[in-house]
């Protein structure tokens, strides 16, 4: 065929770090599936819980990010929720008993940087609004559960978890008013 | 006013008399007042008026006549307010977000081929000028609690060159990223676009609107006429519908289920696609032959694939599949940019590819059975149904299901495509300035050849985006067209990936 050729030439791809992330991805898989079964055999502690997540949280970070919203608040919220999971499971299956106090301080510590995120772009992220609202939400199903549940000394901790959420929740709504609303009618819309 | 880094417009600043740099400084000044973006923004912004400015200088236009085409009120509002508009996508849009993957996204490039190379600031500017009348364009996709949604990106929308391999997948995922490319390379403009932005009759209203704008830059004078839409006038509701909600629903629906059919043999690339090529046939003698098939040109093409595919493949047994998408606004008409537009299969056993002039009859009788207003409208009450069925579950269960169902069923029910936009009418001053246009469909899965035909002016232009080396498709297609008598010359890329 006689062809006249009228596209550029296309530099050969840098497939290498597409290697490095797929040999990764096997290795995490791998590790997936290995890890319960030694688990199982030698007995013990439950630890493969803690891997399994650890490399969930590798995958969805590092390994797979988001096609769709993959901004800073996002990935931060993202990053703390995977942190806050993998130090529930270590509490649950290798060493009990800091969690409850530990795990309010992590996520009102998160808040506080995920409002800095969010009010230092303003004008950008309030398009992002919805991964904070996320992360205030589990704020206060904690506060809640924690506060009715725990009677011990890390109480403090809790409640001003559940402050600090409300001062955001607060903070948020009085500066983005309208656009508050819009946006939970866009994220939650069925149309 | 400030002289800017930039050496060239410095240059240009200082071979001005002390009026042209007064009018030069109002026009900034004008600028400033259209554009509230963030700085990095609005600093390329100012770049790309300083770089239209010394175009124009150097080509030899008066500093006046430039500022007169490079008026910021033809900016409109669109950078001086803030995003606030999202749109809900389309029913046939939903499944894009939903199944696509790193390396796999509906994209599509509408081109058009100019007499002379592109001027690359002028496209620029002309980009600037023409995102304001598409609001649903300007976009990016968002996720929802439910469904993914577009939501306005206020933005400097980027003209690039082309470096890369055509309807490549786009990054979509950074806050206010675009949904859509604009590409050039020597004399052509492309305009690639994610699918939940729009279909091919969206798009290609898109890319003749950015023309448009470009050859005013250059000078050109023209009236719509209805033939495009006015850049100067505000998007209409209708624009940004969805469609599918206008239509009636059918009693009963139709499947999107089919039999596996037969696929050409070639291996599979590693690069999609691996190859483009541009069938550009004289349209008149095109038609004539098709007439005097007694086909329409769909038609013919379809025999002529259906032939080029039976080449293509070792099978003797079997169905081959050819999908045809119908532009729903033929029954239904509507102004809406967005995607409206359903397909159809037309299927022959290999043992029954043999003529042209033996296929048609089959060929005839399944478009005017399949792709008509029942069956297309029934296809809109499935797909409208599937949407309303599934809309209260969360987007984190759908999306995994859907990607797995997408996965499974593939795009294995269909052969190959034949996408037909039609003949693109333009006004007059047009056929100055473009030569030709095309149409590329990214590639399937497993479909070695996506085609797609498009008509502008005398040129008929049959693309095929091809996921295997192996050339007996393009090459039967070749003889055939050379047996008919159509007068075509071929033209696209090299073999990508080697």
């Amino acid at each position: 065929m006689d062809i006249k050729i009228t596209y550029p030439a296309v530099k050969k791809r840098q497939n290498f770090l597409d290697w490095v992330r797929f040999i990764l991805k096997c290795l995490a898989a791998a590790a997936v599936i290995a890890c319960p079964i030694v688990n199982l055999f030698t007995g013990g502690k439950p630890w493969s819980l803690v891997v399994i997540m650890g490399v969930y949280t590798a995958w969805t970070l590092v390994l797979d990010p988001d096609l769709v919203e993959y901004n800073r608040i996002s990935q931060f919220v993202k990053a703390v929720l995977c942190a806050v999971a993998l130090l529930g499971l270590i509490d649950y299956a290798l060493a009990p008993g800091f969690a409850i106090k530990v795990l309010p301080i992590v996520i009102f510590s998160a808040l506080l940087v995920a409002g800095g995120l969010f009010f230092s772009d303003l004008q950008r992220q309030k398009q992002n609004m919805m991964p904070m609202l996320t992360l205030i939400l589990i704020s206060f199903i904690g506060t809640a559960l924690g506060l009715s549940l725990y009677h011990g000394t890390g109480r403090w901790a809790m409640i001003v978890m559940g402050c600090v959420a409300f001062g955001l929740l607060v903070g948020c709504i009085a500066i983005l008013r309208k656009d508050f609303i819009r946006e939970l009618k866009k994220r939650f819309h069925t149309k | 006013m400030k002289i800017t880094k930039n050496n060239a417009f410095g240059k240009y600043l200082e071979s001005l008399s002390e009026d042209q740099l007064a009018k030069t400084d109002a026009l900034f000044q004008d600028l400033q007042e259209h554009c509230t973006l963030p700085k990095h923004w609005a600093k390329k912004l100012v770049k790309d008026f300083e770089n239209a400015l010394v175009y124009y200088h150097q080509s030899g236009v008066a500093p006046d006549e430039a500022h007169r085409r490079l008026q910021p009120r033809k900016l409109g509002g669109f950078y001086a307010r803030g995003a606030a508009a999202w749109f809900a996508l389309d029913d046939a849009a939903k499944v894009y977000p939903l199944s696509m993957g790193r390396s796999s996204m509906a994209v599509f490039r509408l081109s058009a081929y100019l007499k002379e190379d592109v001027v690359p600031a002028l496209l620029q500017m002309a980009l600037n000028f023409t995102i304001k009348r598409f609001p649903g364009f300007a976009t990016t996709l968002k996720k929802g609690f439910f469904w993914h949604y577009l939501d306005t990106a206020k933005r400097r929308f980027r003209v690039d060159e082309e470096h890369d391999l055509p309807c490549q997948p786009l990054k979509v995922s950074a806050s206010g990223s675009q949904s859509f490319r604009v590409l050039y390379w020597k004399n052509r403009v492309s305009v690639e676009f994610f699918h939940v932005l729009t279909d091919g009759t969206g798009g290609m209203e898109f890319l003749k609107v950015l023309l448009g704008e470009y050859i005013r830059l250059l000078g050109a004078e023209f009236v719509p006429e209805d033939m495009l839409l006015d850049v100067y006038d505000s998007a209409a509701p209708q624009e940004t519908e969805n469609a599918f909600r206008n239509v009636a629903s059918e009693k009963h629906g139709a499947g999107f289920v089919d039999k596996t059919v037969v696929q050409m043999t070639g291996p599979l690339a590693k690069t999609h696609p691996c190859r483009i090529l541009h069938i550009k046939m004289d349209a008149k003698k095109l038609s004539q032959v098709a007439k005097s098939y007694g086909a329409t040109v769909t038609e013919y093409l379809l025999a002529l694939m259906f032939l080029a595919g039976k080449a293509a493949t070792d099978e003797l047994e079997g169905q081959c599949s050819i999908q045809v998408p119908v532009n729903m606004r033929k029954f239904y008409p509507s102004e809406t940019l967005r995607n409206f537009s359903m397909y159809c299969g037309v299927r022959l056993d290999i043992g029954d590819i043999t003529t042209v002039e033996k296929m048609l009859p089959s060929i005839h009788a399944q478009l005017t059975e399949k792709a008509g207003k029942q069956p297309m409208t029934q296809m809109i009450t499935s797909t409208k149904k599937l949407v309303s069925s599934v809309r209260y579950v969360p987007l984190m269960v759908k999306q995994p299901v859907a990607k797995a169902v997408y996965g499974f069923l593939g795009d294995k029910i269909f052969s190959n495509t034949l996408s037909n936009l039609g003949i693109v009418r333009l006004p007059e001053v047009f056929y100055e300035y473009v030569q030709s246009m095309d149409f590329v469909l990214g590639t399937a899965m497993t479909n070695r050849a996506e085609c797609t035909l498009v008509t502008f002016g005398d040129c008929a232009t049959f693309s095929i985006s091809k996921l295997t080396r192996d050339p007996s498709f393009e090459e039967k297609l070749e003889s055939l067209l050379q047996l008919d008598g159509i007068p075509f010359t071929i033209e696209g890329s090299g073999y990508y990936g080697h």
